[in-house]
């Protein structure tokens, strides 16, 4: 076989928007803190639901406040998530599109689960409910998939591959893999890549009740009395370069995207597979050349659903071996709610939070032990501990792994 | 009325499951009658529909859905306490 020369890739910028708040900073400052933003949820037909709680952006969030009125009506509430956290990646990162014909050499890669929802669900009231004549007529270019990846890339620029990612749960993950393994092999230069998602409306919000997985209370990975996932929100963008493109304009890196790994499981079109996850972090551990001894800590999938917890606990001990049980674990889920396709990149945020700050972020809500869930899940409280690399799992209904290998900046 | 309660339930279960209805026992559990996950979600979705009822959101002491009886019970509560919502002055 050919060898193919290859790049290290780094992460420059990180914006977000959460149910913490806005800001990647509210986000860490939150999930160190252990601060849960479930709540009960808000919603104009709150009476009618069975939901009861979400965790939700707050309402203080202004798109009006940060987006050019020109470009607003354009947006779904998704594209209104993705462009003000990549506008935040972007200034942290302090790279100039403009410059030396960058901007043709960036790639723009967003992941969502499924896209325009918000604007979906309005039209569909208007015409099926209302009996409306005829649609917004903005309608298609507010809800088609790849709207968030196209603002993005009308907003710098930024002219080379762009386009949006779909795998359910695992679509940020993914997303991000895509752009890595674009400048790690040459295709790109830098990118701006991450998930949104914004997908509580009525109709989403009964489809999920349907399905009964949903907790009624709070989320509660690992712990016995979990009663299942709840639905989140949010968006989380990064900027990726190359290692010697950050060196070369001498860029603050804030971590290295180390390696990566994707793995289906082929099985069932719900119910994950122990095997599938442990495949996707072998190749990415084996991708960032570490060891199972050499990582600290797992940003778990951790989704607080009965079939997840016991799963990607026997995922982890096939992958880590002995070194599992001197692993911290922890699910932010239990803080930031599930944000679906956004979830890998909201919890980015959180693996390179550790990171630089040396600091494991807890999981929230775990008070009662479960023999099937034998790990260290860091319960409640975060610890301060040296943490030299990180994995961040995702794993998606239709059995899609995508797993994210971290270490600290070169 | 428990028959017949009873009698639409199995019918139920035997169309999701592609079985004789006559197969089934109050005991057979779903996954004797090899219905998976994502099959029982629908079924319940199918016993909701039929006598236009909602059972609750946790599997738990007040829902089990290990038996063919057990679906039966759970649907007999929910008929009562919708029969008694519908008679209180709400």
């Amino acid at each position: 076989m050919p060898t193919v020369s290859t790049r290290r890739v780094v992460i420059t910028g990180m914006g977000a928007i959460s149910p913490l708040g806005v800001g990647a900073a509210a986000l860490w400052q939150g999930l160190r803190e252990g601060r849960s933003a479930i709540g009960p949820l808000r919603h104009v037909d709150a009476d009618r639901l069975r939901v009861k709680v979400a965790a939700q952006v707050p309402e203080s969030f202004d798109p009006a406040a940060h987006i050019d009125e020109r470009t607003l009506p354009l947006l779904d509430r998704t594209s209104e998530f993705a462009l003000h956290a990549a506008r935040e990646a972007v200034a942290q990162s302090g790279v100039d599109f403009a410059a030396n014909g960058l901007g043709a050499r960036t790639a723009v890669i967003v992941g969502t689960g499924v896209g325009g929802e918000t604007t979906q669900d309005e039209q569909s009231r208007r015409l099926y409910g209302e009996n409306a004549q005829r649609a917004h007529p903005l309608t298609i270019v507010r809800l088609m998939t790849n709207a968030s990846a196209s603002q993005i890339s009308i907003a710098w620029g930024l002219r080379g591959p762009a386009y949006a990612v779909a795998s359910a749960c695992a679509s940020a993950n993914h997303a991000i893999i895509q752009a890595a393994q674009m400048i790690r092999y040459g295709m790109a230069d830098a990118a701006v890549t991450g998930g949104t998602e914004a997908c509580l409306t009525y109709g989403a919000l009964r489809a999920w009740e349907a399905m009964r997985v949903l907790a009624d209370d709070t989320c509660r990975p690992f712990s016995a009395n979990r009663r299942g996932l709840v639905l989140g929100e949010g968006a989380a963008i990064f900027v990726l370069e190359s290692l010697e493109h950050a060196q070369a304009r001498g860029a603050t890196i804030l971590a290295e995207l180390a390696g990566t790994g994707m793995s289906a499981d082929a099985s069932d079109i719900v119910m994950p597979s122990a095997e599938g996850a442990a495949s996707a972090m072998r190749q990415a551990l084996d991708e960032a050349e570490l060891n199972p001894a050499d990582v600290d800590y797992i940003n778990a999938h951790g989704t607080g659903t009965p079939a997840n917890d016991v799963t990607e606990t026997r995922a982890i001990r096939l992958a880590f071996g002995i070194h599992a049980d001197r692993l911290a674990v922890s699910s932010t889920k239990s803080m930031h709610g599930h944000a679906l396709g956004a979830s890998g990149a909201l919890e980015l945020v959180a693996a390179i939070g550790a990171l630089r700050d040396s600091v494991v972020p807890p999981t929230a809500n775990l008070d009662v032990v479960d023999p099937a869930c034998d790990l260290d899940y860091v319960p409640n409280v975060a610890r301060e501990m040296p943490v030299r690399a990180v994995l961040s799992n995702s794993f998606a209904f239709g059995g899609l792994n995508a797993v994210l290998a971290l270490k600290r900046a070169p | 009325m428990t028959a017949t309660i009873q009698q639409q339930v199995f019918e139920i279960i035997a169309k999701q499951a592609k079985i004789e209805v006559a197969t089934i026992r109050p005991e057979s559990t779903l996954k004797d009658l090899g219905i998976a996950s994502l099959e029982a979600i629908e079924m319940i979705f199918d016993i909701e529909e039929h006598f236009n009822i909602n059972f609750p959101d946790q599997q738990g002491a007040n829902f089990d859905t290990d038996t063919a009886q057990s679906l039966v019970d759970a649907v007999q509560k929910a008929l009562a306490d919708k029969t008694a919502t519908d008679e209180g002055s709400k």
